[in-house]
């Protein structure tokens, strides 16, 4: 049985693999692990804007200069992002990447406390913007980044992961 | 007060490959002056983030400078944004930030009397900042002290701010925005990403 959580340094593994230059992203509790992967490897620019629709334009921006950028936020971001996402990516239809970590998952499905909202409207938000995604749940699901990354490719459109336990070492 | 034709006039003259990041009200005036594929008419991308999206373009191009004409209503909805600048901006964006104390776009309804901007940019750490160490916060008052500092902004080490007290008394034209997907093809093309 697989471990919650993927590896902090596996992802990284896997986002340098895909050829990504800049990462935007704003910490979050479940997200720290990756943060300091990726803070600590100087093969990739980390960008840490003040919130997540900068995050979206930033990113929009050095799509359109020719890098390849990855958004990762937390589901809250996403929601407070909407606008940005709109905006900069699926109106002029940039092939925007993102990872989402999905605050409440890891309470819901084990069915113990109470559900968060943000846990509840995640996926309706993304299903009704029409933007696929994957979950990413540990290891052996981190070939889903990929999927991504060819989807928006292929597309042109936003395309996410969504990951939904706190990052392993 | 500046007029604000008269700074796009200004710039205009002065300007050669430089990409062009405009916004709101700004985009119906900027195509009477110029007409270029490295300009962006970022209207309808996202409120208030077309400084944040030049901020994207400045690090994918270092080659050339990234001018954005920033307004100061928008500037509010993104207020964190200057704090990005003040750690990443690099030193080929210039930002223009035309300042009318109103969300006009709108109608001119007026925001609170008492945002210093230039206070906010350097609170922000974009002064001694961004980048390169060496971002630069500035107050343009007069057309003719925006004209003389135009060739050293356009050639110096940033990243820059400048904020340029605007009225706009000239008739801002009705025009047809294209299609967002097509302006950003549109440069990167002209980039020569694409």
């Amino acid at each position: 049985m697989s471990t919650n959580g993927a590896s902090a340094s596996k992802t990284l593994d896997a986002i340098k693999t895909l050829g990504f230059t800049h990462i935007l992203m704003i910490p979050d509790s479940e997200s720290d692990r990756l943060y300091r992967a990726i803070g600590s490897d100087p093969a990739i620019s980390l960008i840490t804007p003040t919130r997540e629709g900068e995050s979206m334009a930033i990113a929009a921006g050095l799509w359109t200069g020719g890098k390849k950028p990855l958004v990762i936020i937390q589901n809250t971001g996403l929601f407070e992002a909407g606008d940005a996402l709109r905006g900069c990516g699926l109106g002029p239809k940039v092939p925007l990447r993102l990872m989402i970590g999905w605050r409440g998952y890891s309470g819901a499905v084990s069915g113990t406390g109470v559900i968060d909202s943000a846990y509840t409207y995640t996926e309706p938000i993304l299903n009704g913007w029409g933007i696929p995604f994957w979950r990413i749940l540990n290891d052996e699901d981190l070939p889903a980044l990929g999927q991504m990354d060819r989807t928006a490719e292929e597309t042109e459109m936003p395309a996410a992961v969504v990951t939904g336990y706190a990052f392993r070492d | 007060m500046i007029e604000r034709m008269d700074v796009f006039r200004a710039l205009t003259a002065r300007r050669t490959d430089e990409i062009v990041v405009i916004t709101m009200s700004a985009t119906r005036q900027w195509p009477v002056v110029s007409k270029s594929d490295l300009d962006f008419d970022f209207l309808a991308f996202g409120m208030g983030h077309a400084g944040d999206f030049a901020l994207g373009l400045a690090l994918a191009r270092p080659e050339r400078k990234t001018i954005v004409f920033k307004g100061d209503g928008g500037q509010l909805m993104s207020l964190g944004s200057l704090v990005t600048k003040g750690a990443y901006a690099p030193g080929n964006l210039l930002v223009l930030f035309l300042e009318n104390r109103t969300y006009e776009t709108t109608g001119g309804q007026p925001f609170s009397e008492r945002v210093d901007f230039d206070t906010l940019a350097r609170g922000a750490g974009i002064e001694g900042g961004g980048a390169t160490g060496k971002g630069k916060v500035e107050r343009i008052e007069t057309l003719a002290a925006f004209e003389e500092a135009l060739p050293r902004l356009l050639t110096e080490e940033g990243p820059h701010f400048v904020i340029l007290p605007v009225e706009n008394n000239e008739e801002v034209p009705t025009i047809s925005h294209s299609l967002h997907s097509g302006r950003v093809r549109t440069l990167r093309k002209a980039l020569g990403v694409d």
